[in-house]
C-alpha cells in the first residue's frame, strides 16, 4: 500500500519539489559562506587592521572560503538527494544535476558581479601572443593598452624578459604570477632588430565566459561524486589531508638518505637528471669522518645511549618513590613539595644554563665520582636533564599512585607484607603501563636531548648525536644535506622501534593506571 | 579470641571518626557493626586491623595491648567492600599471598589453599585473574585470602554491599555458617539492617562516632535503649507520637488531642511519671479494622509491597506508617480505623531519648 502510494507520488522523471529543495539546500550553503566572507573582509578586517596587526590570516580566510564555496554548495546539492537514490536513482542524479546547474548560474553571477574565481582581474600586458620560433609572437594589442602605449607593435617576437629566454608559456605565467605595476623589460626582435621596452602590468578585468566551461565541467564531477559518495570514507579523506604534510616530510627523509641531491620529492644526480641513488650518505657509519672532528659515529652513539639510559633509570627510580610518597604519606611540607614541583615542571630550562654550569664544574672537583658526574661527561650530563624531567615524572607517578585504591594496600598490609615489599610487590605492578610509558619518554628524551649537551660537552669525545647533528651543519662551508638526513633518519631509528613497540604504553600515560584491573 | 575495645577514640585533623568507644567482643563472637555511611564503623575496623593508630584508648586482643601492633603481627583477615583483590596475580597468588608472606612452604601453601578455595567453591578457577571473575566469585577469593591463614579475628568492611540481592542473601548465609564452623570472632560492619539482625549474635548500633547501644537483635527490636536505635532499627521505621501517658480509671491511657489509647500496666507505670514523652509503636502493631475501639485516620499515600501494603496515614498533627492487607483495596483518600496493639509500645523521655521502659 505504501509502495503503491509512492509510485503515485512520482510520475515523471523529475520532481519539482525535490529539485527545488535541493536547490534551496546549496542556496542556503552559498549565503552563509557568503556571509562568513562578508564578516571576515568587511568587518573583521579593518577591525584587525585597526590595531595595526597583520590581517593576512582574514583575507587568507576569506579567500579560503571564496574558493571552497561553490564546491559545498555542489556537495550539498548532491548530498540532498542521496536518500531517493534507492529508490528512484535516475531522476536522483538528475535533480541533483540540474540543481548543480542553476547554482553554478548563480555563483557565477556572483562571481562576476564581484570580480572573483574566474573573474577575478589577473595582471595584465593588454596583449596577446602566441607560440613562435625562438619565443612569442604577439598577436594583438587592446587600443590604447600599456602594451601599445609602450610601444608593442603586432609581429613583434618578444624573445626574453631581462636576460631569461621566455615562450609563450613561460611568459603568460610570468606576467600572471606578476604584481599589479611590475615592470617587465622585454627583448623583442621587430625587423631583425633588437629592441628593448619595459612595459608595467595592470590589473585587467576578466569578462571571458569561456573560461567558465572548465569550471562547469568540475561543478558536475563534484555533484556526481558528492551524490555517490560512500559516507563512512569522510574521516578517513579528512584525516589523509590532514597528515600528508607530515607523510610526504618522512618520505622526503627516506629519500634523502638514499640519493645525490632532490630536488623536492625527486632524487637527482649530479647532472640534474632524476636518479642518482647512492648509500655515499651513509658512509659515516663505516668510519667516513663527516665533521671533521674525527669521532667514531659509535662512540658519539654511545654517548647518547648512556645519557638515555641514565634518564629513564634515574627518572624511574627517583619518580615512582617520590610519587608513592606523595600519593600515600603524610608528611610537614608535602603541598608545598607538590605546588613547587609544577612550578618547576613549568621552568624554562635554558635561564638556568649558566648557575648549572657553575654546580657541574665544582662537581667535577669531587674526588672519585667527579671522574663520572663533572662537567663534559655523559653521565653528568643526564643528571642535569634527570633534574629538569623529574617533575613531570613525579607527578605523573603519583598521579597513577592515586589511582591505586587503598584497600589493595591496605588489605596487603594486613596479609603480613611491608610498606616497602607493598609497594614493590603490590603497588608497582599495578602501574607498569605507567612506568613502562614514563621509562620510554625519559629515554627519548634522553636520546634526542640537545640543548643540555650541546652546552656542557665540549670535547669531540662527549657528544651525542643530536649535538653531532648540529655540527655537521656548518655555518661556513656547504652542508650536504642529504649526509645531515642521513644521520638524522640514523637517529630516529631506535625511537620509530620503540613507537612501534610501545604505543600502547604511551598511550596510556594519558589515561592513567591500569586498564581494565580490579 | 576475645576483643576489647575501650575509651577508642578516632580523630581526623578537626574530624571526630570515633568517640569513646567502649566494646567487649567474646570469643567466637560475630559482632555486627551498625550505623548509617559516616558514622564511624570503617574508621572502627582499620583501628582494628592496625591501620589506623587510635587517638586515644585501648584495643586488646585477648590479654594483649595491640595499639601499637602492625598489622602483619595481629593475625587477622580482612574482607573488604571493594574486595581489593591484587588485579595482577591469579587467584590462587591472591589467595596464598598472606603463607607466602609467612614463608609457608609451597607445598602446604598448595594445600591450604585449595582446602580453602574448595571451601568457597572456587577451586576451579584458580588461575584466572581477578579480572575475569564475577562480583560474587571475587568476592569469595577475598573471603578465601582472608580465611587462608587462618586469622584470630575476621573483619568484614560491608563485604556485600556491591553484590545483587539475591547473591547476597546466599553469601550472608555462607558467611554465617562458616564464622559457626570455624569459630573465628568476626566483626561485620554493615548499613544493612536485615544483615545486621540475620547474622549477627549482638549487633552495635553507631551513629556520628558514637556507640548507640550493643544488644542482641531481639533487644534491639523490642527493647531500644534508645530514640535513635527504635527508628533506626526496622524496617518500615517505628512510628512516633509525642502522649502524655496518665492513670485513669486503674488503667494506663497515652493521649494528645487525636488519640487515646489504653496502655498495659506494666509499660505505663513506667512512662506514667514524666509527663509528655514520645511514644513509639511499630507498623506492624497497628491493624487496619472494620470496627472496635479504633482511632480514625486519612490515607495519604499507599505503596504496595506485595505481601502487605503500606499506608501512610494522618490523624490530628502526627502522620503514620502502617501495614495492611492488600486485599482490602485501600486507596488514598480513604478513611480507615486503626486498631493499635499496644503489648509492644514504647516510650522515650524528650530530653535524654533513652528509653523509659528499658534502661
Ligand atoms: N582518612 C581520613 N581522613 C579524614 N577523615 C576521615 C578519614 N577516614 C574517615 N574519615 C571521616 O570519619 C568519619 C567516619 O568515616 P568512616 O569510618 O569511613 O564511616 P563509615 O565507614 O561508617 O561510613 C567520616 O566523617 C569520614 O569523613
Ligand atoms: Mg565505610
Amino acid at each position: 500500500m505504501a509502495a503503491l502510494a509512492h509510485s503515485d507520488d512520482t510520475p515523471g522523471v523529475l520532481d519539482v519539489h525535490s529539485l527545488l529543495r535541493t536547490i534551496r539546500n546549496g542556496l542556503i550553503v552559498v549565503v552563509a559562506l557568503s556571509l562568513i566572507v562578508v564578516i571576515l573582509t568587511a568587518f573583521l578586517r579593518p577591525l584587525i587592521a585597526s590595531v595595526k596587526v597583520d590581517e593576512s590570516v582574514t583575507t587568507t580566510l576569506a579567500q579560503l572560503v571564496i574558493l571552497v564555496l561553490p564546491y559545498i554548495a555542489y556537495i550539498a546539492a548532491g548530498s540532498a538527494v542521496r536518500d531517493q537514490l534507492s529508490d528512484h536513482p535516475l531522476r536522483a542524479v538528475l535533480t541533483a544535476l540540474l540543481a548543480t546547474l542553476v547554482l553554478f548560474v548563480v555563483i557565477s553571477i556572483g562571481h562576476f558581479v564581484f570580480h572573483l574565481g574566474p573573474f577575478v582581474p589577473t595582471s595584465s600586458l593588454e596583449m596577446t601572443f602566441t607560440e613562435a620560433e625562438g619565443g612569442a609572437l604577439v598577436e594583438s594589442l587592446v587600443p590604447g593598452g600599456v602594451a601599445e602605449e609602450a610601444g608593442v607593435q603586432v609581429g613583434d617576437l618578444i624573445t626574453a624578459v631581462r636576460r631569461d629566454p621566455v615562450t609563450s608559456g613561460t611568459l603568460s605565467a610570468l606576467i600572471a604570477r606578476s604584481a599589479e605595476d611590475s615592470p617587465f623589460r622585454l627583448r623583442i626582435v621587430r625587423g631583425g632588430e633588437e629592441t628593448q621596452l619595459t612595459v608595467r602590468t595592470v590589473l585587467a578585468g576578466n569578462d571571458d565566459l569561456g573560461k567558465l566551461l572548465p569550471g562547469l565541467v568540475v561543478a558536475l564531477i563534484v555533484t556526481a561524486v558528492a551524490i555517490f559518495w560512500p559516507g563512512q570514507w569522510t574521516p578517513y579523506v579528512i584525516l589523509l589531508a590532514i597528515l600528508l604534510p607530515l607523510l610526504i616530510g618522512y618520505f622526503w627523509l627516506i629519500i634523502a638518505t638514499f640519493s645525490y641531491r632532490t630536488e623536492g620529492l625527486i632524487p637527482l644526480d649530479g647532472q640534474g637528471n632524476v636518479g642518482g641513488w647512492t648509500l655515499n650518505n651513509w658512509n659515516f657509519l663505516f668510519g667516513a669522518d663527516i665533521s671533521g672532528l674525527n669521532v667514531s659515529i659509535w662512540q658519539i652513539t654511545l654517548n647518547s645511549l648512556i645519557i638515555a639510559v641514565a634518564m629513564m633509570v634515574i627518572v624511574l627510580l627517583v619518580s615512582s618513590m617520590a610519587g608513592y610518597a606523595l600519593s600515600r604519606m603524610n608528611f610537614a611540607g608535602r603541598r608545598a613539595f607538590l605546588s613547587f614541583t609544577l612550578v618547576l615542571h613549568g621552568f624554562p630550562a635554558v635561564t638556568l644554563l649558566i648557575p648549572i654550569f657553575f654546580v657541574m664544574s665544582y662537581l667535577g672537583k669531587v674526588p672519585l665520582v667527579g671522574e663520572f658526574i663533572g662537567f663534559n661527561k655523559p653521565v653528568g650530563i643526564s643528571l642535569v636533564m634527570v633534574a629538569f624531567e623529574l617533575p613531570l615524572g613525579v607527578w605523573l607517578m603519583k598521579g597513577f599512585f592515586d589511582n591505586i585504591p587503598w584497600d589493595i594496600e591496605r588489605s596487603a598490609l594486613i596479609d603480613g607484607a611491608s610498606r616497602w615489599r607493598t609497594y614493590w610487590e603490590i603497588l608497582l605492578p599495578q602501574i607498569r603501563p605507567g612506568i613502562l610509558a614514563l621509562g620510554i619518554f625519559a629515554f627519548i628524551g634522553g636520546w634526542n636531548a640537545f640543548l643540555i649537551p650541546q652546552t656542557y660537552s665540549t670535547g669531540a669525545g662527549t657528544i651525542n648525536l643530536p649535538v653531532f647533528l648540529r655540527q655537521l651543519i656548518n655555518e661556513t662551508a656547504p652542508v650536504n644535506w642529504n649526509q645531515v638526513a642521513a644521520v638524522g633518519m640514523f637517529q630516529l631509528i631506535p625511537v620509530f622501534i620503540i613507537f612501534i613497540f610501545a604505543q600502547e604504553y604511551l598511550l596510556n600515560i594519558y589515561a592513567g593506571g591500569t586498564k581494565g584491573s580490579s | 579470641m576475645e576483643v576489647k575495645i575501650e575509651n577508642l577514640k578516632k580523630q581526623f585533623g578537626q574530624v571526630i571518626g570515633v568517640k569513646d568507644l567502649d566494646l567487649n567482643v567474646r570469643d567466637g563472637e560475630f559482632v555486627a557493626l551498625l550505623g548509617p555511611s559516616g558514622c564511624g564503623k570503617t574508621t572502627t575496623l582499620l583501628m582494628l586491623a592496625g591501620i589506623y593508630k587510635p587517638t586515644d584508648g585501648t584495643i586488646r586482643f585477648g590479654d594483649r595491648v595491640v595499639n601499637q601492633v602492625q598489622p602483619r603481627d595481629r593475625n587477622i583477615g580482612m574482607v573488604f567492600q571493594s574486595y581489593a583483590l591484587y588485579p595482577h596475580m591469579t587467584v590462587f597468588g591472591n589467595i596464598s599471598y598472606p603463607l607466602k608472606l609467612k614463608k609457608v612452604p609451597k607445598q602446604e601453601q598448595m594445600e591450604r589453599v585449595e582446602r580453602v578455595a574448595n571451601t568457597m567453591g572456587i577451586g576451579g578457577l584458580l588461575d584466572r585473574r581477578p579480572g575475569q571473575l564475577s562480583g560474587g566469585q571475587q568476592q569469595r577469593v577475598a573471603l578465601g585470602r582472608a580465611l587462608v591463614k587462618e586469622p584470630d579475628i575476621l573483619l568484614f568492611d560491608e563485604p556485600l554491599s556491591n553484590l545483587d540481592a539475591r547473591l547476597r542473601l546466599t553469601m550472608r548465609s555462607e558467611i554465617k555458617q562458616l564464622q559457626n564452623r570455624l569459630g573465628i570472632t568476626a566483626i561485620y560492619v554493615t548499613h544493612d539492617q536485615v544483615e545486621a539482625m540475620t547474622m549477627a549474635d549482638r549487633i552495635a548500633v553507631m551513629n556520628q562516632g558514637v556507640l548507640q547501644a550493643f544488644d542482641t537483635p531481639e533487644d534491639l527490636y523490642d527493647r531500644p535503649k534508645t530514640l535513635f536505635v527504635a527508628g533506626f532499627v526496622g524496617n518500615p521505621p517505628m512510628n512516633f507520637a509525642d502522649v502524655s501517658v496518665m492513670a485513669e480509671h486503674g488503667g494506663f491511657t497515652a493521649r494528645n488531642e487525636s488519640i487515646r489509647l489504653q496502655v498495659p500496666a506494666e509499660r505505663g507505670q513506667k512512662a506514667a511519671a514524666a509527663g509528655k514523652v514520645r511514644m513509639g509503636i511499630r507498623p506492624e502493631d497497628i491493624h487496619v479494622v472494620d470496627e472496635g475501639d479504633a482511632v480514625t485516620a486519612e490515607v495519604v499515600i499507599v505503596e504496595p509491597l506485595g505481601r502487605d501494603a503500606m499506608l501512610d496515614v494522618r490523624f490530628g498533627s502526627d502522620q503514620f506508617l502502617v501495614l495492611a492487607d492488600p486485599q482490602k483495596h485501600i486507596r488514598a483518600g480513604d478513611q480507615v480505623k486503626l486498631h493499635f496493639d499496644m503489648d509492644s509500645v514504647q516510650f522515650f523521655d524528650l530530653q535524654s531519648e533513652r528509653s523509659l521502659l528499658w534502661n
